[in-house]
């Protein structure tokens, strides 16, 4: 049964990653569905972090700490445009304040 | 940051290795819902070749070891998993002068960072384009087999207390910055996590994908200000 449950999550996740690049692949895109698309990358990657702080029945788990890491994070992305200073820093800060605490 | 590179196979795994850092505490993560979940080893890391994609891979396991039906595990695993159709769409207009071949070879290593890498490093070139994605994409393929493999043979490694799991939205926060490089694509990820934080109670994660299509929607609806 585990198998089974393996095999259909493979085909299903595949399929979802596979469908829009097939099905639009000769699709000439509007200049409105264009420009919709460049606020996926933004959108999703802001989605993705407030899912991870928060628990499956949707309370937000960030304290100081969070907080203050992911803000530190923010801005030496912003201002360095390196992820690896980015989680570095963000890390850094994150340590620091829950053993300040 | 090279935005124009050289030699984009080479570029391609020199970007995806930082980016893989954060995987790797959750790798471990994985190797501990596998054992709790009774499933033995080697079939617990199948489902890295097979479905590949943590998230999805975690949630499935989890809920099979809480005893869940396979229909009702497998999907909320795929509701989970469902931003890849975003990203699937996003991509298109990338894979529309390219050989079949990379499209389903490609689409199998779209995942989340592979995605953002191909968004914030725009090669214009198609084979550049192609040779940067597939070196990307099998970078982390290669590191996401065999650290989930050494999770399932190890499990627990590093002490939860270090709290090497935050990396993970650490990660994601600076992918946003780098992805929000116009302010407007600013302006959409604050919407994004105000409607995401709004919609959390939503089962399975659900609400994450209704704020990103609600986004992108209003975002298109504001009168243009800043777009070129």
């Amino acid at each position: 049964m585990i198998a089974i449950a393996i095999i259909l999550t493979g085909i299903g996740s595949y399929a979802m990653r596979a469908f829009f690049i097939f099905a639009l692949a000769r699709y000439t895109f509007p200049p409105v569905l264009l420009r919709a698309l460049e606020y996926v990358a933004p959108s999703v990657m802001a989605a993705l972090v407030i899912s991870m702080m928060t628990t499956p029945e949707g309370e937000l788990v960030a304290g100081a700490a969070e907080c203050a890491g992911l803000i530190c994070a923010a801005l030496a992305a912003r201002y360095s445009g390196n992820h690896i200073l980015a989680l570095i820093a963000g890390m850094a800060v994150f340590w620091g304040v829950t053993w300040f605490h | 940051m090279n935005t124009a590179p050289t030699r984009p196979a080479l570029r391609g795994c020199l970007d995806a290795l930082p980016l893989f850092i954060p995987a790797l505490p959750f790798a471990f993560v994985f190797g501990v819902v596998v054992a709790e979940a009774g499933i033995p080893a080697w079939l617990g890391w199948s489902s890295s070749p097979i479905i590949y994609g943590g998230a999805i891979q975690v949630t499935l396991f989890t809920l099979i070891g809480e005893g869940a039906s396979v229909a009702a595990a497998v999907s909320a695993a795929l509701i989970v998993g469902a931003r890849h159709m975003l990203y699937s769409v996003t991509l298109a207009p990338r894979f529309q002068n390219q050989p079949s071949w990379f499209r389903w070879i490609g689409s199998y290593v779209l995942i989340d960072q592979v995605f953002v890498l191909s968004q914030i490093k725009p090669v214009d070139e198609p084979v550049a384009f192609r040779r940067y994605f597939l070196a990307a994409g099998f970078t982390f393929w290669i590191l996401w087999m065999t650290c989930t493999a050494l999770g399932v043979a190890l499990g627990p490694q590093i002490p939860a207390h270090w709290r090497l799991d935050f990396a993970a939205p650490v990660l994601f926060v600076s992918l946003m910055m780098a992805a929000s490089n116009r302010p407007d694509k600013l302006g959409a990820a604050a919407l994004a996590t105000a409607l995401t934080y709004l919609l959390a109670p939503l089962p399975n994660r659900s609400g994450m994908l209704i704020a990103v299509v609600i986004t992108v929607v209003i975002m298109l609806l504001l009168p243009r200000k800043v777009n070129p």
